[in-house]
């Protein structure tokens, strides 16, 4: 299974949880107060409450609705309503696999994710077009992909989101470059989204 | 004198003025508007007051601010210039712009959300269309400023620019947009419900990964249970 | 779209009277069919899509309407007659979720802590204590009774955190009513409904309205205490996967605290109600 990036290590510090989506699968991604990033299916089994919504305390992802306690296992450990109940060991979150490495958070693969070579974030931004116009404005529509943007050297790491949304999570050589980078990946989406209009 | 704040819980416009008020501090003196079901912006009552029909409306020392930037730079004036910004002509210019782009905001976003929310007349779609250029500006100069270490929008403090952008933005999802393609606006979010003295408004949730579990705040009575059962 | 039978038969909220007006059409829409909705000579009426007229009652501020032939009255709220008492409609609420989804998040305490933060609840007095719910096969409503609940700011004019005690009850599927300790007249209850008005199975209408005694507060005050409310649950609801109310066990985990939730979801599936419900576990 391939690793997909759902975004910039940067842009989770301990302590926050996140919603993304891969190819439509809603994740709810999240970093504990000790820094390991989790992701698991954007579904609370109480009531299907997005868990991307809760909250993080410590090492547990708390959902929004019930406040019900997730452990760094996805097992379900506490539930408010109800004190000095153990859950039972059925009650868990669907845990999906997820790394952290090379300034990005990946999910859904199996061994090592990719290296990445450039090791500054620059940001993340997401692409209303269909795949065949993303690939046409930045060269793929998913994967790594390593390019020269107007001259300055820049990674690419491609999530699919739904069949017309696409996230690009971009890292470089040089922190000088980011602006002039940010400024032409919004321009290449302008190209992307004017394609497919 | 106290501020007399023309108030209804659920329009962004309102709760930009409360929010700054609580974050610094200030008394205001609340009236509800019926503003739906009741459509008191369209009594003679009110358009006596505000001739526009529009809230928020701040009555101060005798005059009557109808606009929303304007009702916070009066309170940030009168309480604490630093939400101000800098004085320097370029840090005046930023904070202009950043009002007027939540004018814009206001326009496009605030503009949809009665129509989700509340079937008011009128399309949300080219709103949320335009909303969603504002948006990924907004995201892209919160990255900038992360770049140079910067949380707010004006640096590394907050601002009544901060707090003018927030709400419309905080908002999208009553409008049916996810933030999640929003990196930097959901941690410039979790900075500004991080402030002392934030409050939430509906649609907003308060902080709560700020506080302990309830358990772990008595730590000292539950290490003293722990004693008694030992 | 075919509508069961006993969908169709079930009395629903299609506007507040407000809302409908001499001499011109008030368009809604009931279960995915369009309704026109008129006043002549004060008396409401109502026709579907193929301008067939529809029964039609009026009460409790609202204009209900019965999309097929209706198979029994609308239920009464005896407290609405009760002299002293102050009628508030807060308003009508457009919600992307499921009218039953709706529902069930009214009959719900254990969440007041996490989205009524400071208002209806708080940590750490997160506990549900055991309370009595039945399926009333005289009545064929749901009744949760014996509730009691810490509340940091019960009503506007609760002064201070209250042990507040709570009777819920389902009179139809799409209706849930609440009596609440009335702050001002400890003997009575202040009662507070939802009306869900079912759009289509995945968007609704909610008219929360309410019947007090309280001579005191503002009348904007009080509407703005229950949108406050509503509007706090209105981001969970569009939030919860999947739209549709699953009525088949296995898909959700309920505990104690969901008996409620349960005895309704219940109630749904013997009567028959699957519009806005889920019934194979995906
Ligand atoms: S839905 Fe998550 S705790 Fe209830
Ligand atoms: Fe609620």
């Amino acid at each position: 299974m391939r690793w997909t990036a759902v975004m910039l290590a940067a842009d989770l510090p301990p302590g926050a949880a996140a919603g993304t989506t891969v190819d439509g699968t809603d994740l709810a991604v999240w970093r504990s107060a000790s820094g390991a990033v989790h992701a698991w299916t954007d579904r609370c089994p109480h009531r299907g409450m997005r868990l991307s919504h809760g909250f993080v305390r410590g090492e547990t992802l708390a959902c929004i609705y019930h406040g019900w306690r997730y452990g760094t296992d996805g097992a379900c450990r506490h539930i408010p309503a109800h004190p000095s109940l153990t859950p039972p060991k059925t009650i868990a979150a669907t845990d999906h696999a997820c790394r952290e490495a090379g300034g990005l958070i990946w999910v859904g693969g199996t061994g090592e994710p990719p290296v990445i070579e450039h090791p500054h974030p620059v940001r993340s931004l997401e692409v209303a077009a269909p795949p065949e116009a993303v690939a046409r404005a930045f060269g793929a529509a998913e994967g790594v992909r390593v390019l020269d943007l107007d001259g300055r050297a820049a990674t690419l790491a491609l999530q699919p989101v739904a069949s017309a949304a696409t996230r690009i999570h971009a890292l470089c050589a040089r922190p000088d470059d980011r602006l002039a980078l940010s400024r032409a990946l919004d321009a290449r989406r302008a190209r992307a989204e004017g394609d497919a209009a | 004198m106290t501020p007399v704040l023309h108030d209804w819980v659920l329009d962004a416009g309102c709760y930009r003025v409360r929010l700054l008020a609580s974050l610094l501090g200030a008394d205001l003196d609340l009236r509800s508007v019926d503003v739906h079901p009741g459509d008191a912006l369209r009594s003679e009552a009110f358009l006596l007051l505000n001739p526009a029909g529009t809230l928020p409306v701040m009555e101060v020392d005798g005059s009557v601010l109808t606009d929303g930037p304007a009702c916070l730079t009066w309170l940030a004036a009168t309480h604490d210039a630093g939400w101000l910004g800098d004085p320097s002509p370029g840090g005046r210019a930023a904070l202009q712009h950043w009002l007027g782009v939540s004018h814009e905001l206001a326009a496009t976003l605030g503009a949809a959300r009665p129509m989700d929310m509340l079937g008011a007349s009128g399309d949300p779609r080219p709103l949320r269309l335009a909303g969603r250029g504002h948006l990924r500006r907004l995201d892209a100069a919160l990255a900038r400023g992360r770049w140079d270490g910067r949380a707010f929008l004006l640096g590394d403090r907050p601002t009544i620019a901060d707090v003018a952008c927030f709400p419309d933005v905080a908002l999208a999802g009553d409008c049916g947009m996810s933030l999640d393609p929003y990196p930097s606006i959901r941690l410039w979010m979790r900075a500004v419900r991080g402030l002392p003295g934030f409050v939430p408004m509906p649609g907003i949730h308060p902080l709560h990964e700020a506080s302990p579990f309830p358990e772990d705040a008595r730590g000292s009575g539950a290490d003293a249970a722990r004693g008694t059962a030992a | 779209m075919t509508i069961a039978p006993a969908d169709r038969a079930a009395w629903y909220p299609a506007a507040p009277s407000s809302a409908v007006t001499e001499g011109h059409a008030t368009p809604t829409v009931l279960l995915g069919e369009g309704v026109a909705l008129f006043r002549t000579d004060g008396v409401a009426a109502a026709t579907g899509a193929d301008r067939r007229a529809l029964a039609v009652t009026e009460r409790y501020d609202h204009v209900w309407v019965c999309p097929g032939t209706p198979d029994r009255a609308l239920f009464a709220i005896p407290e609405a007659a009760m002299p002293g008492r102050r009628a508030v409609p807060c308003g009508s609420i457009h919600v992307r979720c499921s009218p039953l989804r709706a529902v069930e998040n009214f009959l719900d305490i254990a969440h007041f802590p996490f989205i009524h933060t400071g208002i209806l609840g708080e940590e750490p007095h997160t506990e549900v204590n055991r309370y009595d719910v039945r399926i009333d096969d005289d009545l064929d409503e749901v009744w949760a009774r014996n509730i009691t609940f810490h509340q940091p700011q019960a009503s506007v004019s609760a002064e201070g955190a209250l042990d507040v005690r709570y009777e819920y009850r389902v009179p139809a599927p799409t209706t849930a009513i609440l009596y609440k300790t009335c702050p001002a007249r400890p003997a009575e209850w202040d009662v507070i409904a939802i009306f869900v008005q079912p759009v289509s199975e995945e968007t609704c209408i909610a008219h929360p309205w309410m019947t007090m005694f309280d001579d005191a507060t503002p009348h904007a005050d009080m509407v703005a205490f229950q949108q406050t409310i509503f509007l706090q649950d209105r981001s969970i609801l569009e939030n919860q996967i999947p739209a549709r109310l699953p009525l088949d066990p296995g898909m959700e985990v309920p505990t104690q605290a969901d008996l409620t939730s349960i005895a309704y979801r219940r109630w749904l599936k013997r009567r028959g109600h699957a519009h806005g419900a889920q019934l194979v576990a995906a």
